[in-house]
């Protein structure tokens, strides 16, 4: 047990944080304060995961017949704890890397592999996730989205929402139903382009490319574009959201943003507040705790371990602690959300949302009670 | 980065299992505010866990996993401050088991009663005082530790060992809080859990019911939380980290063990359920260094010095 870098790792970070130097334009941050589904950051990321993959920096963690080259699980988190910091440059395209990817070779057919990964591996390709429904969010059992089956594939019918990247999405992952309960459910890998889809942006508190809802309306979609067999969707989601929990290193920009306002108040002679320097302290100890938490958990891939029930528990801690410095900022700095400094802006948004995507963080503690701690069902009974 | 023990920490930590195995020890049957095992405590000194930290090949941390698992036995003995605040002295020019305060050295003080060396912390000084037991006073109170405090230091040697030996011990001071209280918090939970799972009402165990499986799992996930950040205290030995970590665990104890204690009624307010043997030395390290805010206070401090 220790808890420092070795020289490869630190080196690894010098290596990212030194692309990222070199590649992201002078007025980067004025394009990353407005999230990573938005049209600048979204058109960036063509750009900067085509050099990322010129640099082999793309997807590392990949094994090398995907075209990766297998570097330790760490790199790539320290990759993306970089990247999350200075406001995701590589736009939607970090979920592609972090589980469309990894889920594709673990359950796609060959020619799917042939198809959807290149684009991938290129950094050309934007996907979105339709998951979500009217009335099944993060209880997605309960969709309704009707995939038909028909010669040749599915005639699919419904409605997604909440949906993230969808106006710039060439592809959706998406979950549908061909039959009752959770063994009714189908992934079919849908071309956005398809007739009969019909993208709306919502405007968000959250700001642009985060919160769209789309209709299917007879959208025709081949029998070789579904993944998995057909009652296999469970597991596969399950899956991709062992990948996606904590996928973001939201700890990252948090404390980003902590050290740039405490910079701040310093500079206005206010850090001298013992108010202050308490209420800091104690949002500091969130944010480094949920950075150790989200540790624990790549330790444990990096090991290649069983997928355990720590992701839920990290997800929670990571919640809280994005709120907390969020709420931090409000009330000892709130001229930064007047105008006087997009970034706290840019932070808030995104932590507003940290506990919703991928399943709202209550869910990661009936899961952490049941799996974690052992606690019996809703559905015990005895006597 | 790794959160698995190595071998050393692996092959420290079995040798404790067999040493607390040979000994016996168990929650007192009698009811009793507080579990003191001064047999634990001797038998921990004489096989040489409480000196880990001092030894060539071995490190604080490998110090911290013995303290952390030593706090999840329902008895106590002196164990955090040997093992991690002693290892500051010269090996033999001070006597262990310690006994820290705050300022005042009359304050009363936990495991005076039992200790060799009172240390007091006083900002720009650190007293060491050798202690003639028969001149402590003991204390009774709820806190499940032995509280002892001295009516005057008449006659006591006293040493005055400066401001910078004062502010090292109270980093480990800190960090002992820190290790010591993560492991008081995971037996606690694990009592409470198994408590909720077998105790029914309504027809089903209370641990089914939503509102205290979440209240549960918050406290596991601040609980998890306290423990790394005491454990990557003790590796980095920082001011910045140990009192982070001690701050973390003072600001969690409060609710944590509000909801302990109200998931088990009034179950968990009688002696004969060990419940308190856990949550009430978290409650005393609740006030010790000065609370949680200044711990918060001194990790801002030392983590943005300057920041303008």
């Amino acid at each position: 047990m220790e808890f420092g870098w070795n020289d490869d790792q630190a080196a690894y970070r010098q290596r990212v944080k030194d692309v990222l130097a070199e590649n992201l334009p002078e007025d980067w941050e004025e394009r990353a304060i407005h999230g990573p589904g938005s049209t600048p950051v979204t058109e960036f990321s063509f750009e900067f995961c085509k050099i990322l993959a010129e640099k082999n920096l793309l997807i590392p963690h990949w094994p090398v017949e995907y075209g990766g080259s297998a570097t330790q699980p760490w790199n790539h988190f320290i990759l993306g704890e970089e990247s999350w910091q200075v406001g995701e440059p590589r736009g939607p395209q970090y979920m592609n890397v972090n589980w469309i990817g990894p889920v594709l070779m673990r359950y796609a057919t060959e020619e799917q592999i042939a198809r959807y990964l290149p684009p991938i591996t290129q950094g050309s390709v934007i996907w979105c996730q339709g998951f979500s429904e009217p009335s099944a969010g993060s209880d997605l059992a309960s969709l309704r989205t009707k995939a038909e089956k028909v010669e040749g594939g599915y005639v699919v019918n419904g409605a997604k929402v909440w949906t993230s990247f969808a106006t710039h999405a060439d592809q959706c992952f998406l979950l549908a139903r061909c039959g009752p309960g959770k063994d009714g459910i189908l992934i079919l890998l849908v071309d956005m382009k398809s007739p009969g889809i019909q993208v709306k942006q919502i405007p968000a508190l959250i700001g642009e490319g985060d919160i769209h809802e789309f209709f299917l309306t007879d959208v025709f979609v081949p029998e070789e574009n579904r993944l998995g067999a057909e009652g296999q969707a469970w597991e596969i989601i399950n899956y991709a959201l062992q990948n996606e929990r904590i996928g973001i290193a939201r700890y990252a920009f948090a404390r980003r943003v902590l050290d740039n306002v405490i910079s701040e108040l310093k500079a206005d002679g206010r850090f001298d507040d013992p108010v202050i320097q308490d209420r800091a302290g104690r949002v500091l100890a969130k944010v480094e705790a949920a950075r150790m938490m989200v540790y624990r958990v790549v330790d444990e891939r990096a090991k290649d371990q069983p997928v355990s029930s720590y992701g839920s528990l990290a997800r929670y801690i990571l919640v809280q602690a994005d709120h907390a410095v969020a709420d931090f900022v409000l009330e000892f700095m709130p001229s930064g959300m007047l105008g006087g400094d997009p970034l706290h802006q840019a932070h808030h948004q995104r932590a507003l949302y940290s506990g919703i995507g991928a399943g709202a963080a209550e869910i990661q503690l009936n899961l952490a009670a049941r799996r974690h701690l052992g606690l019996p069902s809703e559905h015990s009974r005895g006597l | 980065m790794d959160f698995e023990p190595n071998e050393n920490q692996t092959a420290i930590l079995d040798g404790l299992e067999q040493l607390i195995s040979s000994q016996h020890v168990e929650a007192p049957k009698e009811g009793v505010l507080v579990a003191y095992s001064a047999s634990l405590d001797a038998e921990l000194a004489a096989s040489g866990f409480l000196d880990i930290a001092r030894e060539e090949d071995f490190t604080l941390l490998d110090a911290a996993l013995v303290v952390e698992r030593l706090a999840r036995l329902p008895v106590s003995a002196e164990v955090a401050f040997s093992a991690l605040v002693g290892p500051l002295f010269p090996a033999g020019s001070v006597q262990r088991p310690f006994a820290l305060v705050s300022g005042n050295p009359l304050a009363p003080a936990r495991f005076l009663t039992e200790a060799r060396t009172l240390l007091v912390d006083q900002g720009d000084e650190l007293l060491v005082i050798d202690v003639d037991p028969s001149r402590v006073q003991h204390i009774e109170s709820l806190f499940a530790y032995p509280y002892g405090k001295l009516a005057s230091l008449d006659g006591l040697p006293l040493r005055k060992m400066g401001a910078e030996l004062a502010a090292a011990v109270r980093r480990r001071w800190r960090l002992a809080l820190a290790v010591e209280g993560a492991g008081l918090m995971q037996s606690a939970i694990d009592t409470v859990v198994d408590h909720v799972t077998n105790r029914f009402q309504f027809n089903r165990p209370l641990g089914s019911f939503q509102a205290i499986q979440h209240r549960l799992a918050m406290a596991a996930g601040k609980q998890q939380s306290a423990r790394w950040l005491a454990l990557r205290a003790a590796w980095a030995d920082s001011e910045a980290d140990c009192a982070l970590a001690a701050g973390y665990v003072q600001d969690a104890i409060p609710t944590l063990v509000y909801d302990l204690h109200q998931f088990c009624g009034a179950m968990g307010l009688t002696l004969e359920f060990p419940l308190h043997f856990w949550t009430y030395r978290l409650k005393a390290m609740l006030g010790e260094l000065g609370g949680s805010s200044a711990q918060a206070r001194a990790a801002a401090v030392a983590t943005w010095p300057d920041a303008a």
